[in-house]
């Protein structure tokens, strides 16, 4: 094993650097301004492969390692968070295929999302149901050869720009949602499916956030994935790991405020002296620093768990996730309190990256369900987790 | 049609750039980088393999063992293998022994065209391409804005005093662009796990028939002294005045230094 | 004909020497006094017979003439044949497109120490020595040739960097290059086409007063606001790449390092932000004026006066106050 990231590595984390902050760096105001979402930037990082980044080769994708694929999502973050969610949320919504989904799925798929053709979102959460996944609603009625979905989705990244969406919905609502819950691929141009409304947001403001309406959308029953009553299981398992890429935004994000406000620190003087060159100013960059690092190394560590498929990896990835929101969260803070009155206006990046670090904290599980996983890890591992009641 | 990009790995603008006690550029105290310039010649050199007008592209650097990370990323872009010139020999080589040993290299590798960007970051002779030239008993054409490739005939587009030329010459030629051919690509991941796996070779100055000697001891001139700048007292300001008021001061300013 | 004789590069046009012929005439002249030489001219380009001898009123004591073409692929093998029988100590050549790739011809098929671009050149204790800034100016390095290196130095000259000598007297004795037999390979480039720009442009090269507009200029129109400052100073109009890219102005007044390198007595730099390609082009200026409205472009690290304002207040202001000043 090494704790040192390879020269690759380095490379990659170079070479991403050096695009976002010649293309996305310049964007990001602007995107957070008009709350659009920033369809030249999807070109640019689907021209440079960096959306097909979890796919294998044979698809059109690059297969890189999990701690590759967070710098990649790092590295897009440090420049602008609602870039990063592009990559992000390609993957999300992949993972129910690449976890459950069939030879025919993958290939049918697979190719238009690793290009970056298509953008794909994932359709689990209802407005009622919130953090408790298992009180979902949404139906699935088979209708021969084909399962007829009504019902609505809320808080869907991306919902209202993607192709292809995987949702999950009731194929047995007598089994309620652990058991009679099922994943399905939907392609967006669908009779039946709309997207009538969406959300304003306090940051990642051109991430489009949607609500999405299922009329009696028509699915085959091809696009189901795994077998009926499979959902949750699969839903559960693809938050897992997915999270790793929020905690991989949280830290890229902690590293532009942190970067943001070592420069500017550098820059200004008060008092006769560099505002860099009070200790202070220096305690608190030390603490952001070390804290970022922390985070991002948490990180690292649950990603290469998740490669191999470690059996806590649910330990791993909420660990992570949790220290990374909340590290991103701490470290915008300070960055805003070390440009002081600038730092609180939207002349300089670092308000916006306060606004956009919050949302880190909150989805794909808040930080309180974050800790419900790490907890009940920790008890299994202790032996004295109470008995699951279903 | 084969083109071989000559490329050189430069300090970056804005890093720490130091001199060795020996008054030699410290290449390892400096992030490195492909000379932006010649990222323009790589674009062009891949916009005629795009348009299937060369076949073939090579990367040729002298240098350090580390500019091999040049080369790299020059392949990450595009492109087919690379050849890095690198020899004890040539530590502190100057412009003439440069175009010595890259038209040494040239002679080896036999393309059609020669591209190089028109200066380098670090140094800005310009010298080298018309020196290769001269030295391969080839045609230049400089300062290209733009480089077209048909049949056996190269051309540039080239500013004039009140226009633009096109310079023409039949292949090989050794070819000079700007920053105007247009801008550099980006690697794509693609490509840059592509070309890990590009041939990339490492000649000395024996693998050229070259010995040091025949070279002058590496080069033919040497830098005597090196010292910062001379610091520009802060700018005069004026600032929070009416357009008149600025007007008057900069006409005051202006006479005073008997520039009206 | 000596090995403490200097040559120069002199380009004629129309019969006449161009700026840069009388600045390194002047340069020549001066080295060659401390060296106990000649300062010889190697003159080409159309006119250059019937001009030479009035060279000699510049701080010319001979010159050789090469020829009517000034393309340095014509002209570098009638140069290459005089250098190699004058055996000087040096060769001066202007730190132009055509005066680089003249000198770069004469480097390689020669083989002759090679420096600059420079901004100074003397003789200590006989020896040639250069000063050139280096990486993008964050360095001034001093420069001699190797002990046994061959002989004439060739070195780059910045405009400006001598100033003619005005008033003399005298002409230069003239020669004519023996004509050259076979063919070189640099002679194989060839005009294939020309195409003239809409509208004639003026050679910033030689221009002691610039108005540069930057990015901050916005159009084409905007640049009329800046000729208007130059028409009142008696200056020249230039740019930044940025405003160049934009196609308000022809790339022909691009300054920078991708564009031409100036050093005129005065530079306004309007809407300007100043980076680093940009201050090549133009850091040896004498005296710098930047007009921002950005208090912190860089480009006042650079600036002897700078004035925070809208541009378009105050570049007609200016022109206003100076054209009263005149009496106007």
């Amino acid at each position: 094993m090494t704790y040192l990231p390879s020269a690759d590595h380095d490379d990659l984390r170079s070479v991403v650097r050096e695009l976002a902050e010649e293309r996305i760096v310049p964007r990001a105001a602007e995107i957070d301004q008009r709350a659009e979402f920033p369809w030249d930037l999807k070109e640019l990082l689907a021209g440079q492969d960096l959306l097909g980044t979890c796919f294998e080769e044979r698809h059109g994708g690059t297969a890189l390692d999990g701690v590759a694929q967070c710098i990649v999502v790092e590295e897009i973050a440090r420049a602008d968070a609602t870039t990063s969610l592009i990559p992000i949320v390609q993957k999300l919504g992949s993972l129910p295929i690449l976890l459950a989904g069939n030879d025919e799925q993958k290939d049918r798929y697979f190719p238009r999302l690793a290009s970056g053709e298509w953008l794909i979102a994932f359709g689990l959460t209802e407005a009622a149901a919130g953090s408790d996944v298992s009180a979902n609603r949404m139906r699935a009625k088979r209708d021969g050869d084909s399962y007829l979905l009504r019902g609505s989705k809320r808080f869907i990244t991306h919902g209202s720009v993607a192709n292809v969406l995987t949702v999950f919905a009731l194929t047995d609502p007598d089994a309620g949602g652990r058991k009679g819950m099922s994943a399905f691929i939907v392609e967006t141009d669908t009779p039946g499916f709309s997207s009538p409304r969406l959300e304003h947001k306090m940051g990642i403001r051109g991430s489009p956030t949607a609500e999405l309406n299922f009329d009696d959308v028509r699915v085959p029953a091809a696009n189901r994935l795994g077998d009926e009553g499979d959902g949750f299981k699969i839903a559960m398992a693809t938050l897992d790991r997915s999270r790793l890429g929020i905690a991989a935004q949280a830290v890229g994000i902690a590293q532009g405020a942190l970067d943001a406000a070592v420069a500017y620190a550098a820059e200004r003087a008060q008092f006769g002296q560099r505002v860099v060159d009070f200790q202070g100013i220096q305690f608190m960059l030390a603490d952001m620093a070390s804290g970022t690092e922390a985070a991002r190394q948490l990180t690292y560590a649950a990603a290469a768990r998740v490669d191999a498929n470690a059996t806590d990896l649910p330990y791993w990835t909420s660990s992570a996730k949790l220290v990374a929101g909340d590290t991103a969260m701490r470290v915008t803070t300070d960055a805003v309190q070390v440009l002081g009155g600038y730092g609180y206006i939207n002349e300089y990046p670092v308000e916006r990256m306060m606004r956009d670090a919050k949302i880190t904290q909150l989805y794909e599980g808040t930080q309180q369900i974050q800790r419900l996983v790490i907890a009940r890890q920790v008890l299994q591992r202790a032996g004295v987790a109470k008995r699951a009641s279903s | 049609m084969k083109i071989v990009v000559c490329i050189k790995q430069v300090p970056a603008t804005g890093a720490d750039k130091r001199y060795t006690d020996d008054l030699r550029l410290d290449r390892a105290s400096a992030e490195a980088i492909i000379n932006p310039l010649d990222e323009y010649a790589i674009e062009q050199a891949l916009r005629l393999a795009d348009d299937g007008v060369a076949d073939v592209i090579t990367y040729l650097t002298m240098g350090p063992e580390s500019a091999s990370e040049a080369l790299r990323r020059a392949l990450a872009m595009g492109g087919d293998d690379a050849v890095l010139v690198s020899d004890p020999g040539l530590a502190g080589s100057d412009e003439w022994v440069t175009a010595r040993v890259l038209a040494a290299a040239l002679d080896r590798l036999a393309p059609d065209v020669a591209l190089m960007g028109m200066a380098s970051d670090d140094a800005r002779g310009s010298l080298v391409p018309g020196a290769v030239a001269a030295m391969r008993d080839v045609p230049l054409l400089s300062y290209g804005a733009e480089l077209r490739v048909a049949g056996n005939e190269a051309r540039v587009r080239r500013l004039s005093s009140d226009g633009f030329d096109w310079i023409a010459a039949p292949l090989p030629v050794v070819a000079s662009l700007t920053d105007q051919v247009g801008e550099p690509r980006y690697a794509s991941l693609k490509g840059i796990m592509a070309a890990k796996r590009k041939p990339l070779e490492t000649w000395t100055l024996a693998d050229l028939g070259l010995s040091a000697a025949e070279l002058h001891g590496g080069a033919l001139t040497r830098v005597t002294g090196a010292r910062p700048p001379e610091a520009k007292p802060p700018a005069e300001r004026v600032e929070n005045v009416t357009p008149t008021e600025a007007a008057a001061r900069i006409a005051d300013w202006m006479a005073a230094r008997k520039l009206i | 004909m000596s090995t403490n004789d200097i040559l120069f590069l002199a380009e004629f046009d129309a019969g006449q020497a161009t700026r840069s012929a009388l600045e390194l005439a002047a340069g020549a002249a001066a080295l060659a006094a401390q060296s106990g030489g000649e300062a010889v001219a190697l003159a080409y380009g159309p006119g250059a017979a019937d001009g030479a001898a009035g060279l000699g009123a510049h701080g010319a004591a001979r010159c050789v003439v090469l020829g009517d073409e000034r393309r340095p692929a014509v002209v570098h093998a009638p140069a290459a044949t005089a250098v190699a029988r004058e055996g000087a100590l040096a060769l001066l050549a202007p730190a132009t497109p055509n005066g680089r790739d003249l000198a770069a011809a004469l480097v390689g098929s020669l083989g002759l120490p090679a420096f600059g671009p420079v901004r100074a050149v003397r003789l200590v204790d006989g020896t040639l020595e250069t000063e050139q800034a280096t990486l993008q100016g964050a360095v001034i390095t001093t420069s001699r040739p190797n002990e046994g290196a061959p002989s004439p130095s060739v070195v780059l000259v910045l405009a400006n960097t001598f100033t003619p000598i005005e008033g003399g007297t005298g002409s230069a004795a003239v020669s004519t290059a023996p004509t050259d037999d076979g063919e070189s390979g640099l002679a194989r480039a060839t005009i294939a086409e020309s195409q003239p720009a809409e509208a004639t442009v003026v050679n910033l090269e030689e221009a002691t007063v610039i108005v540069a507009g930057g990015r901050g200029v916005g159009s084409q129109e905007g640049f009329g606001v800046l000729q208007e400052l130059a028409d009142v100073l008696g200056g020249a109009v230039g740019a930044s790449r940025a405003a160049a890219d934009a196609g308000w102005v022809p790339y022909q007044l691009q300054i920078g390092q991708t564009g031409k390198v100036v050093k005129p007595s005065l530079y306004i730099a309007v809407g300007i932000s100043g980076a680093i390609q940009h201050r090549v082009g133009m850091q040896s200026a004498e005296h710098v004026i930047a007009i921002n409205r950005d208090p912190d472009a860089p480009i006042g690290e650079f600036a002897d006066l700078f004035v925070v304002g809208d541009l378009f207040g105050v570049v007609p202001a200016l022109t206003d106050e100076l054209r009263r000043r005149r009496g106007e």
